[in-house]
């Protein structure tokens, strides 16, 4: 059988880009190794920041960096419709959020970016400490600064994949769980899919793959001899017991990895990109499907930064603390698009798929739909990798 | 780094601390109680005397290990403190301790003697106060001297609530009434396979029918075949329903003791990988090991109730051995024998499988109705979990309920209702809770302060 469009991976992106594939009469069909939302986009934090991110301004970080807020404000608006579209309420909150300075330094980096951020359209303003205790009033007193984004916020990364899902069904995409994909390769205009489900294994045609595989993503690539320069970043978050709301908005720190929120039910999700470990096979590659190992000092860190700007949290349990992988590309920008050295395979990935996802998936659709990279994302699509496929012949 | 590393202070952890001690092994024991014991000689404050404190003759072994092991130098011992972590870097282990003793320790070997806890049954009204679990009224009874409440009603599957009726006899307590759901005819039919081989250990036999005399000595009514279906009372228990020749009974009660069956502590060896398998036969999961008690993490050894309940004196025996195979596995010898440590574990198997087959919840499980809440952290009900598993694919796990649901994402991490969810999911499905994969164990195994991590 031969299928418009085969998407494999069942997470937030594969749910999404099914979702408007049917809407278009395409009839996806999706298949999912586990269960829905089983991998990072159930694991992640449920951060939705839009303000550029402390990782772009580390030392060493790519100058293009800035150019994520121009799909920063392009998510804003698909967050905003979101609960409207799927018709069902998606704990999203978008009552702001702040980046917050400790010291002279982190406020001058503070003031270069947002000054950078108004270039580029994105209304982030610098407020002084007090004004962001006025905002926050159990932030830290020594904290001095802040840049503030009205639209930043939170959603709930459980029941967003389930969502999409549900909306794709309905409109008519077959998604399969604990449907495996063994192999994909090229077969005339198309390609051929080998799938492995309850112990059978039968093969499907498709015209266009999506690989919405997170993390898996450059192992499959890799497979078919695609060299995609997306790297694996094991990463951990923790969350603590309940506690009275107090605090609306996202919080991130300019100068240290930290990003903080209370959610619906009253716990604070602590997280900000500290690297857990990941578990080794025997010839000592990550083990892609193993859940990596806490690092007990980042854990530390992570709740000391965390505490160094919202000092309450000194008087609060931690109850779990858990791990999750995720990927990053070669500069940090995400990866989008067809494959120019495999004709009709889409990719999405490469660092904030949380909070891109649904903006990308949405742009994925439209690519195999219009048959054209959309402009808007065009500054990230995979042919800017290109050339790491110039000696390759794909299988 | 300390040669040996042994979670909790029980008959278990005990028994091993006088071989590795005795191999000349460094030794640290750590519990959450204050001094050693475990739950079943669990001790007053040091400064209570308790005259004629645990006097009964099944507990004189227990009494002798336990004199022994507070009055041994050599032990390091960590009372008031939970293991929150455990890791294998390279050839040792690194846990993670809070409470007293906070910190880090660092063991060549590790052996895991955590022991068991009262499985909560969510039946109506089991969250009103007033309703406890047996185990929990015993504690009180025999660390604090108190009894939790009274007139006071036991009830559940498990014999336990015969020893802890004739203790709170003793303590003076108005005991109402012995529910058991097992007809004497049920529970003689489980038994009887079983007897021939459990006549070699009669004492906790002898116990039991010295028990029933006493209770019925003292006018306790003990009903078998009476099944309990709920509890109620306004804000907190008056009464307990149960069904009775077909009749629905009322009794008053301002307590309820309620058992039945004990679940493994098996938090520390999931987190860290260890196989284990759904425990016969009131579930939960224990970790699996070979006869010298190692399990399948290399230097990771586990003894007592964390290897599937089977009372104090096969903890005690498991104990042995396994501090024995860590002296032998460390190069050391240790002063008793492997070959008599487990003989002396497999006499005691007929009256564990007969223990077992009596108390067996499997056909006597109380009802939970829609609203009745299966993870009280959450306070997310039957019906909400049903609705939830019904949107899923029925492949779905243990965790994926709970990312949509929130049941087990509260305080104690589902220790209280996991069991309860994968017996659903497995009822769901037609297969057995052993091929349901649970939650996953995550660090902290109990919630700790965020001061006390950061320092």
């Amino acid at each position: 059988m031969t299928h418009e469009v085969l998407i494999i991976g069942g997470g937030l992106l594969g749910c999404a880009a099914a979702w408007h594939l049917a809407r278009a009469g395409l009839a996806p069909r999706l298949i999912e190794a586990r269960g829905i939302n089983a991998g990072a986009s159930g694991q992640n934090a449920g951060s939705l920041h839009f303000q550029i991110e402390r990782r772009f301004l580390e030392p060493g970080a790519s100058g293009q960096g800035a150019d994520i807020v121009r799909l920063n404000r392009l998510a804003i608006e698909e967050w905003a419709g979101l609960e409207e579209q799927l018709s069902r309420p998606l704990d999203i909150h978008m009552h702001g959020g702040l980046m917050l300075a400790e010291s002279e330094a982190d406020l001058a980096l503070l003031a270069s970016k947002v000054a950078r951020e108004n270039e580029l359209g994105l209304p982030t303003q610098l407020l002084s400490g007090a004004e962001a205790r006025d905002l926050v009033p159990r932030l830290a007193p020594h904290v001095c600064g802040a840049a503030w984004l009205a639209r930043e916020g939170h959603a709930n990364p459980r029941i967003l994949a389930d969502a999409f899902a549900h909306a794709a069904r309905a409109s008519g995409a077959v998604i399969e769980t604990d449907s495996r994909l063994l192999d994909l390769h090229r077969d005339g205009h198309g390609w051929q899919a080998t799938i492995e489900q309850a112990g059978q294994i039968s093969t499907a045609r498709a015209r266009h793959v999506i690989l919405a595989t997170g993390h898996w993503t450059a192992r499959i690539a890799a497979r078919m001899g695609l060299n995609i320069p997306l790297y694996l970043a094991p990463l951990m978050m923790s969350v603590t017991d309940r506690t009275a709301p107090f605090l609306p908005y996202l919080i991130q720190h300019v100068g240290k990895r930290l990003s903080m929120k209370q959610t619906d039910d009253g716990n604070m999700v602590i997280g900000g990109g500290w690297a857990s470990a990941p578990q080794r096979m025997a010839d000592g590659m990550p083990d892609l499907d193993a859940p990596p190992h806490l690092v007990p000092d980042n854990l530390r860190a992570n709740l000391a930064v965390a505490a160094s700007v919202l000092p309450c949290l000194r008087g609060r349990s931690l109850i779990r603390s858990w791990t999750g992988m995720t990927c990053i590309s070669a500069d940090q920008l995400p990866v989008v698009g067809q494959v120019p050295a495999a004709p009709g395979l889409y990719i999405a990935a490469g660092g904030s798929m949380f909070t891109l996802g649904p903006l990308l998936a949405r742009m994925l659709a439209r690519s195999i739909i219009e048959r054209a990279m959309p402009e808007e994302i065009a500054l990230f699509s995979a042919a800017r990798f290109a050339h790491l496929n110039a000696f390759v012949v794909p299988s | 780094m300390i040669d040996i590393a042994i979670i909790g202070g029980g008959p278990a952890g005990q028994a091993a601390a006088r071989q590795t001690l005795g191999a000349g092994l460094s030794t640290t024991m750590i519990d959450e109680q204050a001094r050693p014991g475990g739950q079943i000689l669990r001790q007053p404050p040091a400064a209570f005397a308790v005259k004629g404190w645990m006097a009964g003759r099944l507990y004189r072994p227990l009494r002798r290990l336990l004199a022994q092991t507070e009055a041994d130098i050599r032990l390091d011992w960590r009372g008031g403190t939970s293991v929150a972590g455990i890791e294998r870097i390279e050839d040792h282990f690194r846990l993670t301790l809070s409470g007293a003793h906070g910190g880090t320790l660092l063991a060549r070997r590790v052996l895991i003697a955590a022991g068991c806890y009262d499985m909560p049954v969510a039946m109506p009204g089991w969250t009103l106060p007033g309703v406890m679990s047996a185990g929990a009224v015993q504690t009180l009874l025999k660390s604090q001297q108190v009894v939790a409440g009274q007139p006071i009603v036991l009830l559940g599957s498990h014999p336990l609530l015969l020893v802890l009726a004739t203790q709170l006899l003793d303590a003076g307590a108005e005991v109402a009434a012995v529910l058991m759901p097992q007809t004497y005819g049920r529970m003689a039919r489980a038994v009887l396979p079983y007897l021939a081989g459990a006549i070699f250990t009669p004492g906790p036999l002898i116990a039991a029918g010295a028990a029933m005399a006493r209770l019925r000595r003292a006018g306790v009514p003990m009903m078998m075949g009476a099944r309990p279906i709920g509890f109620t009372g306004d804000g907190r228990l008056e009464a307990v329903d149960y069904a009775w020749r077909g009749q629905v009974q009322r009794i008053a009660a301002q307590a309820a003791a309620v058992s039945y069956g004990f679940l493994p502590q098996s938090d520390l060896p999931r987190q860290i990988g260890a196989a284990v398998r759904w425990a016969r036969p009131a579930g939960g999961w224990e970790t699996v090991c070979d006869g010298a008690m190692r399990s399948s993490i290399p230097g990771l050894y586990v003894a007592g109730e964390t290897t599937g309940v089977a009372g104090a004196d096969a903890a005690m025996a498991e104990g042995e051995i396994a501090g024995i195979a860590m002296a032998l596995d460390a190069g050391v010898r240790p002063p008793s024998g492997m070959a008599r440590a487990q003989a002396r574990r497999a006499r005691l198997q007929p009256f564990i499988d007969l223990l077992r087959a009596a108390a067996d919840p499997g056909e006597v499980w109380p009802q939970a109705t829609p609203e009745t809440l299966l993870c009280r952290c959450e306070d997310i009900s039957v019906a909400q979990v049903e609705a939830t598993m019904a949107q899923l694919s029925p492949m779905a796990d243990a965790s994926a309920v709970k990312h949509r649901c929130r049941i087990g994402m509260g305080l104690c991490q589902g220790r209280s209702c996991e069991h309860a969810l994968v017996r659903r999911i497995a009822a769901a499905r037609g297969c057995d809770p052993d091929a349901v994969t649970p939650f996953r164990m995550r660090f902290p195994a109990r919630p700790i302060p965020i001061d006390e991590i950061i320092g």
